[in-house]
């Protein structure tokens, strides 16, 4: 009879260490390392962290604006710069670290309680939110010395750092935890997913709109003129604390300190103590073959019969492209890999042309509203081009093996149904939105035909993506994403918005608008045919 | 309908496909074998069209790989091993995406795709509401098993189709590929199940290191190398053959 296998010693680490090793090895690399060899897997995980590490502490620097400022507006700044980074990290990784489908056939079944395990994730989270919250208030530490803190403030805003980071964690994952036990795993996913979204884009948004604010009020916001609606924002709450104890002491400030103390308290208590215990039954059910199914239906027939109306119906006659064209917008609408990495990625490109067309407003005169106009228009042409460099990436990149092994000659048809999804999907709506928001703004429908020239200029920026046969949708592993080859893309786009913009406002001005149109119209039409000529000439590459 | 001279892939230093040769006629099952790392995978890509030959030429069904290229994927069908799919498509969106890309009709596409689900016992209510991602891996295999039947192609590649398919599935499947062969269609058959492969498969094509080393009928292979079953000829070709006292040494270990 064989004999029982041998006991582990003591000295094997405990499985909490290991676990936390494990997970944040496992965030670090990313899960669309998956299925890439080893020579395309990240090659340091040291050297990523330290340059993200490193773009926080530049843009922390930010805060030496504020130099000789009250702490309060100082501490609010940073904070709401840290809430916005930590929430946005937070909001996008915790579905993936905490509810991982894949996870349960690994680890479920080994001796490790499902405390042990929540435990393990939630260090990882808060380890790695204190490293970037660290990053982002590196310069403020500095800053609110200067700038009317004393040398406590430095200690007193470490210790409201670490809360908020709490506090952030402690947030999002209750809501997870919330969400499994009321609305159960059939809609955990799409309410996540929502989630995530919705946090990530008000992060982007509010991180781009809220330094100019804070400027517009000339730096000064200051705790004893504020309304009750500071009592609302968490942000505030923890400046209350540095401002409490290293600024101006106020009573206003202490109320915001004793509830930044509170709610973190309370926060911390639920998330990681009192719902840790639903846990293990929340991994299990997610990891539920058998489940209700879902309704797709209306969803599926809104897609299939948009594409099947004229006009869509006539632009998707190629087969192919029709293909592509579903296969995109379904992504757009359904995958949350997707859509997380594309709305956010999207929504800074609102923010721009919506800060020139306030100034221009804001300044009264008409050059400022010609110039501001044109330049949104043109510099929504990133809204296609940063879109469909984004759906290139999925984690289900090997199922466009399928498109190499159809009888399709190159990847152009492929790449104009993407083209037309994201024209049509994202695009599209953004320009609604931008028109809308000048008519509101300036009263006059006569200024929307400023637009113009960014209209024009549209379909040649969404076939740039493209050139090469690059722009196949889902087709490359995540890890493989470049972001410093979209920093170019936008630089140039930028550069072209700015050129456009001011010719537009000149010709406007000098009653030669309409010749500049007919002029920019031929340029653009050369340049479209030109760019689909080259797209239909390329052919697959070997897919090695 | 396949002819293989000299095919050969290197990946850098390494020959991954080694100046391989060999002609399938119409109607026959072949099973395609070797270790892992053997080149099977690699062939098979090169012969779907996936991945460039480093030298050799290729004719499927009388179109040249490289010459005519879009003719030989639009008469082939190919299972990858990964059975990879967009998790983020229900069934029917993805079947019917597959089928626009061989220009194949919304209505005929989806006549054919009912008649695959039902030979797979899948309901259509499954296919059209439940994301892909959702799906069981045996259903996701049928879902590619369909995909790449479904434009009727007269050559069809394998790689590990049971891998997920329960044990009726599986007999199903054996089943529909005999079919498909005694209609003329052409299947290449890669699998380490070899005694699936013996029973269904005409003949074996048994490699290593991207070289071909067999070539023959099952059981005239078996019975010229006096093995006694297909699985020991593998193992007697492929240095398997010391596998049996290695695990009575490793179970050795557990005695101590």
């Amino acid at each position: 009879m064989a004999t029982p296998p041998p006991v582990l010693p003591e000295a094997v680490p405990p499985s909490g260490k290991v676990l936390r090793r494990l997970f944040l090895t496992l965030f670090l690399r990313g899960r669309g390392a998956r299925g890439l060899n080893k020579k395309g897997a990240p090659k340091s995980v040291g050297e990523k962290l330290a340059f993200t590490l490193f773009i926080y502490v530049l843009f922390g620097c930010m805060a030496f604006f504020f130099f000789k400022q009250p702490v309060f507006a100082m501490a609010t700044y940073l904070h709401a710069m840290t809430f916005m980074f930590l929430g946005m990290f937070v909001a996008s990784s915790a579905g993936e670290i905490l509810f991982n489908k894949e996870e349960a056939d690994i680890l479920l079944h080994r001796p490790v309680s499902p405390k042990t395990m929540l435990w393990a994730k939630v260090r990882v989270l808060v380890e790695i939110s204190l490293w970037l919250a660290g990053a982002i208030n590196l310069a403020g530490l500095v800053a609110g010395c200067l700038s009317g803190g004393n040398w406590v403030f430095p200690i007193i805003h470490v210790f409201s750092t670490i809360l908020e980071a709490l506090f952030c964690t402690g947030c999002v994952i209750l809501v997870y935890q919330l969400c499994l036990r009321w609305f159960g795993r059939e809609r955990l996913e799409g309410l996540i997913t929502m989630a995530q979204v919705l946090i990530s884009v008000a992060a982007v948004v509010s991180g781009q709109i809220l330094p100019r604010l804070v400027f517009r009020f000339d730096h000064v916001l200051d705790v004893s003129e504020s309304s009750w609606w500071i009592f609302l924002l968490p942000p505030a709450w923890f400046a209350g604390l540095d401002d409490a104890f290293a600024g101006s002491s106020l009573p206003a400030s202490w109320l915001l300190a004793l509830l930044a103390v509170v709610f973190t308290a309370t926060v911390t208590w639920l998330a990681f103590d009192k719902l840790a215990d639903g846990y293990e039954t929340g991994l299990q059910t997610l990891n539920e073959t058998v489940s209700k199914l879902k309704k797709m239906r209306g969803q599926r027939r809104f897609l299939d019969r948009l594409a099947s109306v004229p006009p869509l119906s006539w632009w998707l006659r190629d087969p192919v492209s029709r293909a592509s064209f579903l296969l995109t917008a379904a992504y757009l609408v359904r995958d949350r890999d997707v859509k997380l990495r594309v709305y956010p990625g999207i929504a800074p490109m609102l923010v721009i042309p919506f800060v020139f067309l306030l100034q221009g407003h804001g300044h009264g005169h008409s050059g400022g509203v010609s110039f501001g106009i044109p330049f949104s228009g043109v510099y929504l042409g990133l809204v296609p081009l940063s879109g469909l460099q984004i759906l290139q990436y999925s984690q289900q990149w090997q199922a466009a093996d399928v498109f190499r092994a159809a009888p399709v000659s190159g990847p152009a048809q492929l790449c104009h149904g993407a083209r037309r999804a994201v024209l049509c999907f994202l695009a599209a709506p953004m320009v609604v939105l931008m028109a809308l928001i000048v008519w509101l703004l300036l009263g006059d429908i006569s200024q929307l035909l400023l637009f113009i020239p960014g209209l024009i200029a549209l379909p040649v920026f969404a076939l740039v993506p493209s050139l090469g046969g690059k722009g196949v949708p889902l087709s490359i592993p995540v890890d493989a994403a470049k972001a410093a080859g979209r920093g170019q893309s936008m630089i140039v786009v930028m550069v072209i918005a700015f050129a456009l913009a001011g010719v537009a406002g000149w010709t406007w001005q000098n009653g030669c608008f309409w010749r500049f149109i007919l002029a920019e119209a031929i340029v653009a039409a050369i340049l479209y045919v030109g760019l689909r000529v080259m797209l239909a000439k390329v052919r697959w590459s070997s897919a090695e | 309908m396949i002819s293989v001279i000299q095919l050969t892939k290197r990946f850098g230093a390494q020959t991954a496909v080694d100046g391989l040769s060999f002609e399938i006629p119409p109607g026959q099952i072949v099973g395609f074998l070797g270790p892992n790392g053997a080149g099977k995978s690699t062939t098979l890509k090169m012969l779907t069209g996936m991945i460039e030959p480093s030298s050799g030429s290729a004719n499927i069904c009388g179109f040249d790989l490289q010459r005519d290229l879009i003719e030989v994927k639009r008469h082939v069908g190919f299972v990858p091993e990964s059975g990879a799919v967009f998790e983020s498509l229900t069934g029917l969106e993805y079947l019917e995406m597959v089928a626009a890309l061989y220009r194949i009709p919304q209505n005929a596409a989806r006549a054919r795709i009912k008649q695959f689900i039902s030979f797979f016992d899948l309901s259509f209510e499954t296919l059209t509401d439940k994301l892909l991602g959702a799906y069981s891996k045996g259903m996701r295999r049928k879902v590619v098993i369909t995909s790449a039947l479904l434009h009727n192609p007269p050559v069809v590649f394998f790689d590990e189709p049971l891998d997920g398919l329960d044990a009726n599935a599986a007999v199903g499947f054996k089943a529909l590929i005999q079919t498909l062969a005694r209609e003329g269609k052409t299947i290449v058959y890669s699998s380490h199940i070899l005694d699936v492969v013996e029973r269904v498969c005409h003949r074996v094509i048994i490699i290593d290191r991207g070289r071909l080393l067999l070539d023959g009928k099952p059981d005239e292979l078996v019975a010229a190398h006096n093995s006694g079953t297909l699985e020991k000829l593998f193992t007697q070709l492929t240095g398997g053959a010391e596998l049996e006292r290695r695990a009575e040494d490793f179970a050795k270990t557990f005695r101590s």
